[in-house]
């Protein structure tokens, strides 16, 4: 899976593409714990790309919600593909997660 | 010594067609410009002989033009008595070896008294000198040309060169010179003086003239004819110009012409049939007699090419020396390669210590050989380094596999579980993808008649997933002693493992709780695939409501629902991990939900184990040889009432 960043008003964007399979999920980690450690307030997932997700990419996904909570930032996920929109509605992720039809919607949401 | 493509080989082929060319260009750079010098210094030398040779001819030409010159100018003077002219001729002919002839001829009836011819001719006869008069009708000289035309031109005049028949065969050539007297106040034209030249002593001087081996000189006449000639069959012969028309050569015509006009010129000389030849000539100053000096090509280049042929030997003995001192030294110098080649296979067969060439020089090729040394222990060293990390791999994986062991041995896996109760039968499988897995299944009976069953997947990688599945089993048992309630397990279950759970791994977990009486099933959904029920009663299948509730492990406060639904004797709960729904193939197909229900309505006559089995079939059929990604799970309970 390959994932470009992107800084647009106070939010960082993250675009992920391809699969995020358990073999690619420890390099992503720790690619996401760096844009913490950066200490942005307002991450984006676009999800445009993304067309497959393991559980242990679920768990990225998590830790980032948890973060943002744990700062009172704020973490969006938006664009789901619909078999990864199933995922998530599957495994009751789709209550925690603030999800959001496509990126405008995601920026303009407050 | 010289193997075909080996090194030397190759060198020496580039070397020699470099220098082949260079020498090559060289030697016909050199040969162009040494010819021009050569061609030069050829045409200096036939200069030199045709100005040499026409100042000896001129040496004996000019007195004797003065002879007659001297004649008339007495004759005008009126100094001669005109009796005693015949004295005087015989004085000038035996005075003068060349001369053979000398004559005094008057202009018609100038001596009335003689008639209209007078002339007093003095020559040679026998070892004397006789002198006569003569002229008349049976020698009407004012006809012949040695009268005529210096007569007309009133110039003096030097005849061609002919045969005299009366002299017995001799080459002459007369010179004619006018003379005026006065008669009457008046100077007028009144006869021609003449000497008659032998012309051997020319042919003499002229053959005596060398060039080359065999160049030769040549007189030509006014007309074209030869005067002098090495051959003498030439002489008094046909004329150049006809000697052009017979041999078909251009050249001579204006080799003519040439001389005609008084040219002089140094050309090549081509006859058709003849070997190359160059020409100079030039005319004598006295008359317009012409020096022609002849000599072949072949022998003007034939130093030259003497030391071209020298020049061409040695370059090619030092071509084949350079060589073979090239294919010695190269040969030398590689010979080592071979010997590492050999070091190499030697090596590749896995000799590490093999013994490398010794290197003396301080060259490429003592770089390749620290190369090869270094190459040695590197290699001797990793192939130490391969060995225990593959002793240390295989010590884990012995231990992985204890840990599977283990792992395994914590879920129920007698089947069928529980023979003293007809109501349930059942049957579950777990497959890891790797040695350990976090998938999990477990079911127990609670309270009698209450049967509890449980299937879950744990996030994350092997070992650490195992772990937290072998928490959450062990918690499960715990937990499901005291509550009875799937939402109040799964609250329960929940609190415990998101409690310092700083790596934020989960479990998507089923948990339904079957009243064995009733049929009643009584369950939770956090966040995991939801199950099937297979209908007895109108053979479909029915696929539970997605889960309401997130995964165990997260939030330590979420609070989970429950649900229920009725299950009629003889219906079927077919339970998984998404390991079976997402079963890849080599072109990351996926297995399926549609594939997955499809299977199940074909065997829903057929008890949980024939049901599971079934399954696991057709994944195999799917995923044929792909590595299978993820641990598979399924867990099937029929309802016998």
């Amino acid at each position: 899976m390959k994932h470009t960043t992107e800084t647009r008003d106070d939010h960082m964007i993250v675009f992920l593409d391809g699969r995020l399979d358990t073999t690619q999920a420890d390099a992503f980690e720790k690619a996401m714990t760096g844009l913490l450690d950066e200490g942005h307030t307002k991450i984006i997932f676009d999800c445009e790309k993304l067309n497959y997700i393991s559980s242990s990419g679920l768990r990225i996904f998590l830790i980032m919600q948890k973060k943002m909570m744990g700062v009172a930032g704020k973490f969006t996920v938006c664009s789901l593909q619909p078999a990864i929109k199933e995922i998530f509605d599957m495994s009751g992720f789709t209550m925690i997660f603030n999800i959001q039809p496509d990126l405008e919607a995601a920026l303009k949401e407050e | 010594m010289i193997r075909r493509r080996s090194l030397a080989f190759r060198i020496i082929t580039r070397v020699l067609a470099i220098t082949t060319l260079l020498f090559v260009v060289t030697l016909l750079g050199y040969y162009h410009y040494t010819s021009r010098i050569v061609r030069e210094s050829a045409r200096a030398n036939a200069i030199e002989l045709a100005t040499n040779l026409s100042g000896r001819i001129e040496q004996v030409l000019q007195p004797m033009e003065k002879l007659p010159e001297m004649l008339a100018t007495t004759l005008e003077m009126g100094i001669f008595d005109m009796d005693s002219l015949h004295h005087i001729l015989e004085a000038v002919v035996s005075n003068n070896p060349t001369v053979y002839g000398s004559a005094i001829a008057f202009e018609p009836d100038h001596f009335p008294q003689h008639g209209t011819h007078y002339m007093v001719y003095a020559h040679r006869e026998g070892e004397g000198v006789r002198s006569m008069i003569i002229g008349g009708e049976d020698y009407n000289y004012f006809y012949m040309d040695w009268y005529q035309i210096p007569a007309i031109l009133q110039k003096t005049y030097w005849s061609e060169p002919y045969f005299d028949e009366g002299a017995g065969n001799i080459l002459m050539a007369t010179y004619s010179v006018p003379f005026f007297t006065l008669r009457d106040g008046e100077r007028r034209f009144s006869g021609i003086a003449t000497v008659d030249l032998e012309l051997e002593w020319l042919t003499e001087i002229v053959d005596e003239a060398r060039i080359f081996d065999s160049g030769y000189a040549f007189l030509l006449s006014r007309n074209g004819v030869a005067v002098t000639h090495p051959d003498r069959t030439m002489i008094m012969n046909k004329s150049i110009f006809s000697n052009a028309e017979e041999w078909n050569a251009p050249v001579m015509r204006e080799v003519g012409r040439d001389q005609i006009a008084g040219i002089s010129s140094f050309r090549e000389y081509n006859i058709p049939g003849r070997p190359k030849l160059w020409i100079y000539y030039r005319n004598l100053d006295s008359n317009q007699w012409a020096i022609n000096v002849v000599f072949p090509d072949r022998e003007m280049y034939a130093s030259l090419r003497q030391i071209n042929t020298l020049l061409i030997v040695f370059i090619f003995a030092g071509l084949l020396l350079l060589s073979i001192i090239v294919a010695g030294v190269v040969d030398r110098l590689a010979a080592p390669l071979t010997q590492f080649a050999g070091s190499a296979r030697s090596i590749a067969e896995g000799k590490f210590d093999t013994k490398l060439p010794a290197i003396r020089t301080r060259d490429e090729m003592k770089e390749l050989h620290d190369a090869f040394t270094h190459m040695q222990e590197e290699l001797a060293q990793y192939v130490v380094n391969l060995k225990e990390a593959t002793a240390a791999k295989e010590k884990i994986e012995s231990e992985l596999r204890i840990a599977r062991e283990i792992q395994l041995a914590m879920l129920p896996h007698t089947f069928p579980p529980f023979p003293d109760l007809p109501q349930v039968d059942l049957y579950a499988m777990l497959k890891s993808a790797k040695e350990v897995g976090g998938d999990l299944y477990d079911f127990f009976v609670m309270d009698k008649d209450k049967f509890c069953f449980a299937i879950g997947e744990v996030s994350g990688k092997v070992v650490p997933a195992s772990l937290f599945m072998a928490m959450t089993r062990t918690l499960l048992r715990t937990i499901a002693d005291k509550e009875k309630s799937p939402a109040r397990i799964m609250e329960t279950l929940n609190r415990s493992l998101a409690f310092n759970n700083e790596s934020n791994m989960f479990v998507t977990f089923f948990l339904g709780i079957l009243d064995l009486r009733t049929g009643k099933l009584t369950y939770a959904n956090a966040g995991h695939n939801p199950p099937l029920i297979i209908r007895k009663q109108n053979g479909q299948a029915e696929v539970f409501e997605p889960a309401k509730s997130i995964p165990l492990g997260l939030f330590e406060d979420f609070v989970y629902g429950e649900a229920t639904r009725e299950m009629q004797p003889g219906d079927k709960l077919f339970a998984y991990t998404d390991g079976v729904s997402e079963a890849e193939n080599a072109a990351e197909e996926l297995f399926g939900e549609d594939r997955m229900e499809e299977i199940l309505l074909l065997c829903r006559e057929e008890r949980p184990r024939a049901v599971i089995e079934r399954m696991e079939r057709a994944i195999d059929e799917h995923v044929k040889e792909y590595p299978q990604s993820d641990d598979i799970t399924m867990l099937t309970i029929a309802f016998n009432g």
